[in-house]
Parts: C-alpha cells; sequence; structure tokens
C-alpha cells in the first residue's frame, strides 16, 4: 500500500516537473513575441520614459502600425512585392515540380536515372555558393532590381519538390492511370483529374514549405533588389532598423508585421505544418 | 514497330514535361557552380571588364588572416550551436513524448520560431539585448553590452540561433522516439533497468539515425548561418561574429571583389562536402559497429 502510494507520488511530482520544465520554455520560446507585440504598442515618448521594458503600454497606440503605412516609411510596397513573390515562385514552382516528378516517376524515357540523378545532386550546393555567380548572371541579363530577378532562379521548379513528388506518384496505383487512359486522356487531363487530386497532402505540404521558404527569404532580395521598388518584407524590416537605431516602438512594428502573417497562418494549419516537417526536414 | 512508336512518343512527352524544370535547374543550379568555378580564376569589380588572374584568389585567400578568422568563427559557432541544440532538442522530445496533456500544445508552440523569419528575429533579439533599451539587461539589472563586446557578440548570436531552433529538433527525435519499439522498454523494466539505463542503452542507440540527420544538417546549415549574424552584429565587433556567409557577402558587394569571393564561395563548398563524407564516414563505421 505505501509503496503504491510512494510510486504515485512519484508519478505526480515527475509530471509536476514535466509541466514547470515545458511552461518555462513556453514563457523563453514566447517571451519575446509578447514583449515585441507590447512594445509596438507603446508611444516612442512612453518606451523613452519608461522604468522598465517589460511594462505595459499605456495608452496603447497604434500609430507605430499607422505610421508603418501611411507612405513615411513606405510599407505597403514591401507587403504587396513579398505577397506577389510568394504567389508566383508557389504557383510556379508547384506547377513545374508536378510535371517533372510526374516524368520521372511514371514515364520510361532515355537519360531518365542520369537526369534525376544531376538534380538530386544540385541540393548538396548551399545557397551561400550560388550567391556571386548567380547574381553575376543576372546582373548580365539585366535583371538586376526587377520582379523577375527576384523570382526566376526558383520559379521553374524546386529539385526537393521533384524528389518529395516522385515519391508520392510512385504510389499511386497504376490502374487508376491507366483507366483515365484507356477513356482517352491525355498527360494533362491525366494529371489534372487523377493524379493531383490524389496527390492533395504533400501539395499541401509543399504548399507550406514553400510560402515558409520565400516567405523568409532575406539573403537573395536583399543583393538582387536595391531601393524601394522592388523591396520585399525581410529587407524593409532590416533597412528600417539600421536607418532608426533605437527607435525600437517602430522597428517591433515591422517585425510584428514581418513575422504575423506566417504565424497566423501556423496557427490555422499547425497540425499539418507539424507533420510536413517531420515528414520531409524542410530546408535541409 | 508500334513498341517503338510508342516509346518515342513516352520519350516526347517526359522531355516535354521535364523542359520548365531543365531550363530552371540547369540555368539556376547547374551552371552557377560551374560559373563560380570560372569566376574564382578571375579578378572581377562588376564594372571593369573582368580578367584572368589564375590561382591567385585562392592564394589571396589562403594568405589573408581575415578569411582564416571567418572560418574559425563559423566553426566556433557550430561548435556553441550543435550540441546545444541537439541536447536541448532531445530533452524537450523526452519530455514532449511522455505524452501528458497538453503535450501537442507546448509543441506547436515551440517550432513558432523556426516558422519566422531569422531576419526578423534577429531584429528583435537585437533590441531584447540591447544595452540600455533591452529586456535581458531589465531582467538582470545588470549593464551588459551584449552585441558589442568581442567576448559575448558570438555566443548571444549562437544562442538566438538554438532558441529559434530547438522546437524544430525536438520535432526529429519525437519522430524517432515513437519508433522506438516498446516491447524493448518493456524487457527492460522486467530486467530492473534503471531509468538512466534504459535511456542510455536502448533509447539513445535507437535515436542513432536520427541524431545523424540532426547533426549533419545542423551542422551543414550552420555553416552557412547570414540572416541572423546580419541583423544582430553585421559580423562585428571587430570581426567577432565575422561567419564565412558574411563576409562571401562583404568581399563581392561591399567591396566588389567578386573573384575573391568566388573563391570563398568554393572553399566552403569544398569544406562542406567534407564534412559530410566525414560525418558518413563515422557514423557508418559506429552503426555497423553496433550491430556486428
Amino acid at each position: 500500500m505505501n509503496s503504491v502510494k510512494r510510486v504515485a507520488g512519484r508519478r505526480i511530482a515527475g509530471n509536476a516537473a514535466t509541466y514547470l520544465v515545458l511552461a518555462a520554455g513556453a514563457v523563453v520560446t514566447v517571451g519575446p513575441y509578447l514583449l515585441s507585440l507590447l512594445t509596438s504598442m507603446k508611444t516612442p515618448r512612453q518606451f523613452g520614459s519608461q522604468t522598465s521594458p517589460l511594462a505595459f503600454p499605456s495608452p496603447f497606440t497604434l500609430s507605430n502600425y499607422s505610421g508603418l503605412f501611411s507612405g513615411e516609411y513606405g510599407f505597403v510596397t514591401p507587403l504587396v512585392v513579398t505577397v506577389q513573390m510568394v504567389a508566383v515562385i508557389l504557383v510556379g514552382q508547384l506547377l513545374c515540380s508536378v510535371l517533372a516528378a510526374y516524368a520521372f516517376a511514371r514515364l520510361r524515357f532515355p537519360g531518365r536515372d542520369a537526369l534525376f540523378w544531376v538534380y538530386l545532386s544540385t541540393l548538396m550546393v548551399p545557397q551561400i555558393v550560388t550567391l556571386v555567380p548567380l547574381y553575376t548572371m543576372m546582373a548580365q541579363a539585366g535583371l538586376r532590381n526587377t520582379f523577375w530577378g527576384l523570382v526566376l532562379p526558383t520559379v521553374f521548379g524546386s529539385p526537393y519538390a521533384i524528389f518529395l513528388l516522385r515519391e508520392y506518384f510512385r504510389g499511386i496505383p497504376g490502374e487508376l492511370i491507366d483507366a483515365a487512359r484507356v477513356d482517352g486522356a491525355g498527360t494533362p487531363r491525366v494529371l489534372w483529374h487523377v493524379v493531383v487530386p490524389m496527390s492533395r497532402p504533400i501539395l499541401a505540404t509543399l504548399t507550406i514549405i514553400t510560402i515558409v521558404t520565400h516567405w523568409n527569404n532575406f539573403l537573395w532580395p536583399l543583393i538582387i533588389t536595391t531601393g524601394p521598388t522592388w523591396q520585399v518584407l525581410t529587407v524593409a524590416t532590416a533597412n528600417l532598423q539600421g536607418q532608426y537605431n533605437g527607435n525600437w516602438t517602430l522597428v517591433t512594428a515591422a517585425t510584428t508585421v514581418a513575422m504575423a502573417p506566417l504565424v497566423l497562418l501556423f496557427l490555422l494549419f499547425q497540425r499539418h505544418v507539424v507533420r510536413s516537417i517531420s515528414l520531409t526536414g524542410m530546408k535541409s | 514497330m508500334i513498341s517503338l512508336r510508342v516509346r518515342r512518343r513516352e520519350t516526347a512527352v517526359a522531355y516535354t514535361l521535364l523542359t520548365p524544370s531543365l531550363v530552371g535547374i540547369g540555368l539556376f543550379l547547374v551552371l552557377p557552380v560551374f560559373v563560380v568555378l570560372w569566376l574564382s580564376l578571375r579578378q572581377w569589380d562588376l564594372v571593369s571588364p573582368s580578367t584572368f588572374v589564375g590561382l591567385r584568389n585562392y592564394r589571396d585567400i589562403l594568405s589573408d588572416p581575415a578569411v582564416g578568422n571567418s572560418f574559425a568563427v563559423t566553426a566556433l559557432f557550430t561548435a556553441m550551436v550543435i550540441p546545444v541544440q541537439t541536447v536541448l532538442g532531445l530533452g524537450v522530445a523526452l519530455l514532449l513524448n511522455r505524452r501528458l496533456p497538453g503535450s501537442a500544445f507546448f509543441r506547436a508552440l515551440y517550432i513558432v520560431p523556426w516558422i519566422c523569419a531569422p531576419l526578423a528575429l534577429g531584429v528583435v533579439w537585437k533590441w531584447m539585448f540591447d544595452p540600455t533599451d533591452g529586456v535581458l539587461n531589465a531582467i538582470i539589472g545588470h549593464r551588459i553590452t551584449w552585441l558589442s563586446s568581442e567576448n559575448l557578440a558570438l555566443p548571444s548570436v549562437a544562442a538566438v540561433s538554438v532558441w529559434s531552433q530547438v522546437g524544430y529538433v525536438s520535432l526529429f527525435f519525437l519522430a524517432g522516439l515513437s519508433a522506438v519499439p516498446g516491447h524493448l522498454y518493456e524487457a527492460a523494466r522486467i530486467d530492473g533497468a534503471s531509468a538512466v539505463r534504459t535511456f542510455w542503452h536502448i533509447t539513445l542507440p535507437l535515436l542513432r539515425p536520427t541524431t545523424f540527420f540532426i547533426l549533419v544538417t545542423g551542422i551543414i546549415s550552420s555553416f552557412q548561418v547570414f540572416d541572423t549574424v546580419y541583423a544582430m552584429t553585421s559580423g562585428g565587433p571587430a570581426g567577432h561574429t565575422d561567419v564565412i556567409a558574411s563576409h562571401i557577402y562583404q568581399e563581392a558587394f561591399v567591396d566588389f571583389r567578386l573573384g575573391r569571393a568566388a573563391a570563398l564561395a568554393v572553399a566552403l563548398l569544398v569544406v562542406l562536402v567534407m564534412v559530410t563524407v566525414a560525418q558518413q564516414l563515422w557514423f557508418r563505421r559506429r552503426i555497423t559497429y553496433e550491430l556486428g
């Protein structure tokens, strides 16, 4: 009896300790977000005179946000450019990757295995290595500081997406595709009416990966664009921080704007994102 | 005859489907590897015509102390980040794997930093670390110049990197833990093995593939760190956080020495390939040894 009690007692203590550590981790994880959100709702005046940066905003103000978007700091353009860039890359990458993956998974043609090997081996080349040559190539083509300069390198499909889609397409029963063919469907119809509907989960995963990767991308937009015309959110945030160093109420409003859309997206599709990461190892 | 025609048709269809990705991958992933090799043998400032200089860029970067420094800083950064994030990630995974009510909530919460732009997080942390207006000094009640002190800058940046990746790392360990067959734990329990022994002799060996994946991908990505450093320190103070990616950026787009930047990129590629091969060999030997 006594030992049962002791075991139960030990389990309760263990659970309590687990929750304590998990909660501490949660505070450390979320703290910076909440604190920067709070700071973004303070007036510069309160921020300057406050006794502690942990203090609550009083009065609450959205003036930092309206300032960002009112044109003075020009955050409307970066937001629009970022959305455009992500949308174009997302559609282009999914489309081109699906086409290529179908060819690799379902068709027999000379050179298939060698070509697939070349696609895969490009995964080993890090972005920082191709950065300088890619920039010089774009500059030669006159695409510096253009929308095409932003999207061209990634819009034609990614080897990683092709790899994942190929694995998935190979699992689609061949009878389904043959049946569609017997009914007279050509390759485009087979793709659109059989393959794509059956691949929704992997397409959703790739959608998440692509949005996260390109919304957050910084280095390529930083070097290929100059000035405000084609500035994306990450570059605009970095520039704002550099220009108004110390104006933290404004800067934290900018970081909140840069991060909020993805955090909201994540809250909506939390389960799917978690599964996507474990499934793919994302960027790696 | 028919089958030959069918096969030709299939080939034509396949290459039609492959055209966009062949253009994209050929032009933007394969060609740059050759261009970077070519560029590394030339001297170019983006304005005047480039000239062939042979291996001079490589000789220059080998003897440049700033280059040596950037490799050392990157190695140090990696040495700070990888062990800590791996151990913390495993710890978090073990706690989450107890599957107490609410575990899914914590699991989701912990990966929020990972989906946010490293640049934006770097800016947020630059504020958190600010000596006068920052949160950290307000909490500890001392005025510490985290990011402008030569000794603290790199550990501070490394800490932010760890902070943003622990949840992500723990997801993989969690997946690895759920793949450990339950009957092994059962057997250990019947044999009276303590929790610590069970962990060392069952859990850890069985997590080896996961650990390998975490280490390889972690090291490769930490050798390329850029955004966080750019936002927090821009490589300073006095080069103490000047990681390789920052240095390449500086050479190419601030000092306009594209040949040298290309040579550095090639050197980084060589190092990364060597790291990957070494890890492969080491782990393969360990794993076969375990089995045999």
